[in-house]
């Protein structure tokens, strides 16, 4: 190591090519990368898409059913759903439909006749930044407990946080919710229990009404990150590079930093990737119970008025969420451990 | 299998934890000691002896609500497990002999299903194809399957590309028995992790699904509808969401500890596990005596 730092310091013309060298590996293999997962995320979302399209006539409802009501006339039903252009062949319709969401047009409500894609992007603003939040407190908590389990490996403080673990992931996100206004909006009255202040009014009474909604969904992926994390860790402590490091007498942060958390950190990550559909489904019932007007709360309500395009709307730019998310978890995975990129 | 799983502390608490939850699902709306949907003059009282867990807003009794809602939410969850089930063994297996064309077509169908945000779209399904607790079990049984797709796959592939089924083909045996001697004991220990997952998993998707009003019609009652309803009251009754929180949460807890124990004590390493605890016993029992007489000085 010494001696290689040495040769950088007085030849510094190969040493700069080196860096450029290795500097264009990484971009070729951030591109290589990104290429592998478009190729698996492509066909996902045209099924995806196609699936959400199909629930159209598979649920046979119509737009004249709610504009009219029940007692129609055969004639007016057929009236309006050719306005709507629902008489034309499925494949026509869903080729439309399709091209339209490329061009980011998600059509126009049964109900109101409101635009969709605006009436999403209200609701988006309120879910994302309780998702983002809840991520980040669970990556954050997930890390730090898993890390630290892992550190302390069989002591009582491995066994405790182990423990708590257990019982953050079996609790779902309505139950947290629930214990979280119990405690903290009504028995204490620290925080408010309900509703949505826009952050353009102040960061504080932002942060605290998206805080409790955050922190029930935070749970389950911090208790996934920290178990994935723990057993990862202990996995690549147990190897032989770590117990030469170890021998050749390297300090104990450097091998936790560079050998142990590298190659640990692996399954803790694409655990994040798998979580966050479900992070995103959770949104449904937090909404739910902290009275927030976002995007989950909106698909529960078109859903339940029998809105189909806005139902689709919101399931394809959930489908969007999920796998650019992904496609950024796999990014990162390829630039941390390498070796992940041989079996997506 | 079963004789091992409880051969494991953590296996028998969860077979035990499942069992009493079981019992309260086939027996529960038959124990109830009031009329689950009657209605009386006193409305948010706390517990007594009449009723146990006290009264809801419309004066309802909850331990009679708790019994009787037991039998949908468990059944859901449990049909759930078996729809997946159904759903994903059949092409996982196929999958490994059908050739590439089934192969990639069922596993970008399995990628799909598992980026799908499932509770929105179970939500969403579920109401559109008219709000029923059928469609709500299969719309969620579809959503979970490729876990089993994937494990019943991962576990055929590794049988199949076994040298020790290649040597029982050679030497002259059917498939059949193959199925039954090699294939079915390597597939069936995962199979059985998944069910008992799903069933965990399942079980908060109804529960979430009742909690929002999805699939059961409104005076019906469910464990994830009682809490719904006693969340617009948390400021008279702090306390009622309690036991139908914790009643979901120990299901899950004993679904998740039974995938755990089945884990365990599957395959090469639960044998292993299982001689050495076996070991470990015999070597202590000779020094039990002196703890004990430390005890009793």
């Amino acid at each position: 190591m010494a001696v290689s730092t040495a040769d950088h310091a007085v030849v510094a013309d190969p040493g700069v090519a080196l860096a450029a060298a290795r500097a264009r590996r990484g971009a070729g293999r951030v591109l290589v990368t990104l290429a592998r997962s478009v190729a698996i995320f492509v066909p996902v979302f045209l099924v995806a898409t196609f699936l959400t399209f199909a629930l159209r006539s598979l649920s046979g409802l119509s737009p004249a059913h709610i504009q009219l009501g029940e007692s129609a006339t055969p004639d007016a039903v057929a009236r309006i759903e050719h306005q709507w252009g629902l008489d034309r062949p499925f494949l026509a319709q869903y080729w439309t439909w399709f091209t339209n969401i490329l061009h980011g047009q998600l059509g126009t409500s049964w109900t109101n006749g409101a635009n969709i894609a605006e009436l999403i992007s209200n609701g988006l603003a309120v879910s994302l930044s309780v998702v983002v939040l809840a991520l980040i407190i669970g990556v954050l908590f997930g890390f730090g407990l898993g890390t630290l389990a892992a550190v302390r490996r069989t002591t009582w403080i491995d066994r405790a946080i182990t423990g708590f673990l257990t019982v953050f992931s079996v609790m779902p996100p309505f139950v947290v919710g629930i214990v979280l206004v119990t405690v903290f909006a009504v028995g204490l009255g620290w925080l408010p229990a309900a509703g949505y202040v826009p952050a353009s009014v102040g960061t504080w009474p932002w942060f605290t009404h998206i805080l409790l909604p955050a922190l029930a969904l935070s749970l389950d992926p911090m208790a996934d990150v920290a178990r994935q994390l723990r057993s990862g860790l202990i996995a690549a402590y147990q190897e032989n590079y770590v117990t030469g490091a170890i021998v050749r007498g390297l300090s104990p942060r450097r091998i936790f930093l560079r050998h142990v958390l590298r190659n640990g950190v692996g399954p803790a990550l694409s655990v994040l990737g798998w979580r966050f559909p479900t992070l995103i489904g959770g949104s449904v019932v937090t909404e739910w119970i902290f009275g927030l007007q976002g995007f989950g709360r909106f698909a529960n309500d078109s859903a339940q008025a029998g809105d189909v395009p806005a139902v689709q709307g919101v399931l394809v730019v959930s489908i969007v969420l999920v796998v650019t998310f992904n496609l950024i978890v796999n990014i990162v995975l390829g630039r941390v451990t390498p070796a992940s990129q041989r079996g997506v | 299998m079963v004789r091992r799983v409880l051969a494991l502390p953590t296996g028998r608490l969860a077979v035990g934890v499942l069992s009493v939850i079981a019992l309260l699902a086939i027996l529960g709306p038959t124990l109830a000691p009031h009329n689950p949907l009657g209605t009386s003059a006193l409305t948010l009282t706390g517990p007594s002896w009449k009723h146990w867990l006290g009264t809801d807003y419309l004066g309802r009794d909850v331990f009679s609500r708790l019994l009787a809602g037991s039998r949908t939410s468990v059944l859901g969850s449990v049909e759930v497990a078996l729809i997946a089930l159904a759903v994903g063994v059949v092409p996982g297996i196929l999958s490994v002999y059908l050739g590439r064309g089934f192969e990639w077509f069922t596993l970008r169908i399995a990628d799909t299903l598992l980026a799908l945000p499932f509770l929105i779209y179970a939500v969403a399904v579920t109401a559109l194809l008219g709000n029923g607790i059928p469609q709500a079990m299969f719309t969620v049984g579809v959503l979970v399957s490729p876990l089993f797709y994937r494990v019943t796959r991962a576990a055929t592939l590794a049988v199949a590309r076994s040298q020790y089924v290649e040597a029982a083909l050679i030497s002259g045996a059917s498939i059949g028995w193959i199925a039954r001697r090699h294939v079915w004991g390597k597939v069936l220990p995962p199979v059985a992790v998944a069910l008992a997952q799903t069933i965990g998993v399942g079980f908060v998707v109804v529960s979430s699904l009742s909690f929002l009003g999805i699939g059961v019609q409104p005076p019906a009652p469910t464990w994830g509808g009682l809490l719904a309803s006693d969340l617009g009251y948390l400021s008279y009754q702090p306390w009622a969401p309690i036991v139908p929180a914790l009643l979901i949460m120990a299901t899950v807890w004993g679904s998740n500890l039974l995938a755990d124990a089945i884990r365990d004590v599957s395959g090469e390493a639960g044998r292993a596990l299982l001689n050495s605890r076996r070991a470990r016993a015999r070597r202590l029992n000779p020094a039990e005596p002196i703890p004990a007489g430390g005890a009793a000085r």
